[in-house]
């Protein structure tokens, strides 16, 4: 049925503003010019700090972390959060090792599958009995923990051939390693994905204001599962990097990615309460955090000093990166 | 210093309030004398609550002035507005639920209540009483106050306003917004006599949408209308009718609803069939609307028409009942299903849950219909871009553009958008609208209600949930009556057969 709608034209100006200011436009890129600044303060601290080999070091430690972040962003801006993502991924690199023995090649989509159900039943769990992200996943978080410990009986379990997984120990070019071009990978197609489909409005939307996205027929529940699967493969394939590194896995192998990964959401400028941001800024402060975590002791601030300056530096970001003008609510 | 009998405890003159796209006051003028009671009342959107945002100084006016015992003055802050004696009863409760009754009456004025950080109970109770004793209540000021009745939490807000009396020598203006909206008949006796008792010590501004209750307790109503005062009248001797006419004014312009542009009613083309349907709400209601017909169902805040609407919706839970669209028996399970089925909601909040804030024009346009901006699995730019202008252009939304954040448009813009969002895939069959013009101008109305005749005439029908009376009579064929959860009656409502709003206002209480 055709709806034939025309309603008189009126003349009046147009209210608002045209385009996006100088100072919009800059908030958008406030995350590279934040990870550009700390490169170069890094470098006059220490001009020794960029060379090839630290920075090799740098990409290679931040590789399973902007996977971790980046796939976890997808909760955040659905206004939710993912605590669960370090356990699932030490969880994923027991079953690994345990699994490359049986399985060989196909141990690494099975661990990135198992990870991925992991996600989704937390995910269910949120929607159908709607309990908070926060709880579920912190629930999540201690139980998977338990699990891995359980499956891996409380210690390190050694991969004897790792064959399936050295990829990616290999290096792009000679310099670049792979880990860290398959998480730019990661980052490329989780990005691509929101950018092209409608996916982006039906997160957003839903972070922002899910009355609002609900009443608009937004598939909200759906979303929300879909993020958490999201999550999870995320955790499981930062697992994989784990292991191909280690050639071991162990229960508590990523448990201390977890503060690092969230802090990496929150600097790239991804609002906490959902809706505004992005998997690039994601990708931006995990290179942050990791270059403070990294470049910090190389350029030999004294390790008391590290913590204060890694706050500090945190905060800062924080503050600089954040959007103002697009979240209202600050908790 | 003495203030002359004579001298207005409160004096608004001319004050003007804009908001983006909507005035909210233009021009109040308002006179509460000392020791009086005077009754405010305004339908929705005529500036009340602004007016009263501006008494405790929540909203500072674009101009115009306050003048307190013939002294001008600049209300900033609550605090600024307690300084100079005026306090507010608020209609949403404002007490902390878990703290004793002193505790909330003494918040943030303990004085000697507190030694050295500590609570001094025998004090916090004496000080409380004083205030309790003031309106002659015997409320136990160290009982927590999630115990107490409604009645009494607002027995205790009363206490509470009543401490900005230790700030100023001059006797208090209370103002009380809508404060018998919940109260049995016993608890509205009571505060009416509290508020008698008030008035021996203070002046009170008292609002609500009961007019019958306005003429009791007050000595004199002033009426407001579209932002600007339109009279005020004694109370003794008048009666609510000429209350309600002076709220609702003569028509206004000949053809501010578009009658002759009402849409031919296809009543052998039933499109909404609904039958028994019952909800938490809402018990067996009946609803037929036809295409390009427009029913308005009316009622009191509580009559669950808002409830009816959601749940045709699939937004609120249905426990019996059958709906048929078009003949057709349909299921709606959630949101999803109804969108799918052809059926459009534009809420009542639009900044909550019409709109989503931050996004787009072009987002917010598209966000139900994505298949309207896709090719494939994919959003197509170019056809999103030949879709959102094409309805930017129809509807005459004014935007700098289809990327703005839709929170940068006027409010009627911004409605319009939420309207849009079921028009671009051209296949929307019953719209549901609740409230639809909520805080528009009129001017924004006036293309609401021609957008909405045009859809009618192009065989879309329409549930509306109207701002007022005179909307829904206005824009309505057909109008139901719901009071506490059913239908009550139905009338007919065709162009130059038109009910008087008193007829249907028998029917709502």
């Amino acid at each position: 049925m055709s709806t034939p709608v025309a309603l008189k034209p009126a003349a009046e100006a147009a209210t608002g503003d045209g385009g996006p200011r100088l100072g919009r436009r800059l908030t958008g890129f406030m995350p590279l010019i934040a990870l550009l600044a700390l490169v170069v303060a890094l470098a006059i601290a220490d001009p020794g700090f960029l060379t090839q080999r630290s920075l090799t070091a740098v990409a290679r430690t931040a590789a399973p972390l902007i996977v971790l972040a980046a796939a976890a962003t997808l909760i955040v801006l659905c206004g939710g959060i993912d605590l669960s993502i370090a356990a699932v991924a030490s969880l994923s690199t027991v079953l690994l090792a345990l699994w490359l023995p049986h399985l060989g090649g196909l141990a690494t989509p099975a661990v990135i599958l198992a990870a991925a159900s992991i996600g989704a039943v937390q995910g269910v769990a949120h929607v159908l009995l709607r309990i908070p992200s926060f709880i579920v996943t912190l629930g999540g978080m201690s139980i998977l923990s338990a699990v891995a410990l359980v499956v891996s009986g409380a210690g390190t379990v050694r991969v004897v051939d790792d064959s399936t997984v050295k990829w990616l120990e290999l290096y792009v070019g000679g310099y670049v390693p792979m880990s860290f071009v398959m998480a730019l990978v990661v980052v490329a197609l989780i990005a691509l994905a929101l950018r092209l489909t409608p996916l982006r409005s039906w997160i957003s939307a839903t972070g922002y204001s899910e009355s609002a996205a609900r009443l608009a027929g937004t598939p909200v529940d759906l979303v929300k599962i879909g993020a958490f699967v999201v999550s999870g493969a995320g955790a499981g394939f930062a697992a994989i990097m784990l292991v191909s590194r280690q050639f071991s896995g162990g229960p508590t192998m990523a448990d201390n990615l977890l503060l690092p990964a969230v802090a990496a959401i929150v600097v790239g400028g991804t609002a906490i309460t959902g809706g505004h941001g992005s998997v690039w800024r994601s990708l931006a402060g995990a290179l942050v955090v990791t270059l403070l975590r990294v470049g910090l002791p190389i350029v030999g601030v004294p390790s008391a000093y590290e913590q204060i300056l890694y706050g500090v530096i945190i905060v800062i970001a924080v503050t600089l990166t954040l959007d103002w003008s697009k979240v209202s609510i600050i908790k | 210093m003495s203030v002359p009998a004579s001298t207005p405890a409160l004096e608004v003159r001319g004050l003007v309030k804009h908001y983006p796209g909507v005035t909210a006051l233009d021009g109040v003028d308002l006179v509460v004398r000392q020791h009086e009671v005077l009754g405010l009342v305004g339908e929705n959107g005529a500036g009340k609550s602004t007016l009263l945002k501006a008494l405790v100084g929540l909203v500072v006016p674009d101009a115009g002035e306050i003048r307190v015992r013939g002294e001008a003055v600049k209300l900033r802050s609550v605090v600024d507005a307690a300084d100079h004696g005026i306090g507010m009863v608020f209609q949403e409760q404002s007490l902390v639920p878990n703290l004793t009754a002193a505790e909330n009456i003494l918040l943030g004025g303990e004085g000697p209540g507190v030694r050295r950080g500590v609570y001094r109970w025998d004090a916090m109770r004496r000080l409380a009483q004083e205030q309790l004793d003031k309106i002659g209540s015997n409320i136990d000021p160290l009982v927590r106050t999630d115990a107490l009745s409604f009645a009494d939490r607002q027995m205790v807000e009363i206490a509470k306003v009543l401490r900005i009396e230790q700030r100023s020598q001059h006797p208090p203006v209370i103002v009380l917004d809508e404060p018998t909206s919940v109260l049995e008949a016993k608890e509205i006796e009571t505060l009416f006599a509290q508020i008698r008792r008030l008035r021996e010590f203070a002046s009170v501004v008292f609002v609500s949408h009961r007019l019958d209750e306005v003429l009791e307790v007050c000595d004199r109503v002033a009426v407001l209308r579209n932002g600007q005062s339109v009279g005020e009248l004694a109370a003794a001797g008048a009666v609510p009718r000429e209350l309600h006419r002076m709220m609702i004014g003569s028509t206004g312009s000949d053809d501010h609803y578009h009658e002759n542009a009402a849409a031919v009613v296809e009543s052998e083309r039933p499109r909404l069939t609904v039958r028994g349907l019952s909800g938490t709400s809402f018990q067996d209601v009946d609803l037929d609307v036809a295409a390009g017909e427009i029913v308005a169902i009316v009622g009191v805040h509580g009559s669950g028409r808002e409830d009816v609407c959601r749940a045709l919706f699939g937004a609120e839970p249905v426990t019996a009942g059958e709906i048929r669209m078009d003949g057709k028996k349909i299921n709606i399970s959630g949101t999803r299903a109804a969108c799918a089925a052809g059926i459009g909601y534009v809420p009542a909040e639009r900044k909550t849950e019409g709109m989503v804030g931050p996004m787009s024009v072009a987002e917010n346009m598209t966000l139900a219909k994505q298949r309207s901006r896709c090719a494939g699995p994919f959003v197509a730019p170019g056809k999103q871009a030949a879709v959102v202008d094409r309805w930017i252009d129809r509807l005459c939304i004014r935007t700098p553009g289809r990327d703005t954040p839709i929170q940068r448009l006027s409010g009627g813009n911004q409605q319009k958008v939420v309207l849009a969002r079921w028009l671009v895939d051209g296949d929307i069959r019953l719209l549901l609208l609740d409230h639809p013009t909520r805080g528009l101008d009129i001017g924004a109305r006036s293309e609401v209600y021609r957008l909405m005749r045009e859809l009618a005439a192009s065989g879309v029908a329409t549930v509306l949930l109207a701002d007022s009376l005179e909307e829904a009579i206005g824009m309505a064929d057909r109008i139901l009556v719901m009071n506490d959860g059913r239908v009550v009656s139905e009338v007919a409502c065709p162009a130059g057969g038109k009910p008087s709003p008193l007829d249907l206002v028998k029917e709502m209480v």
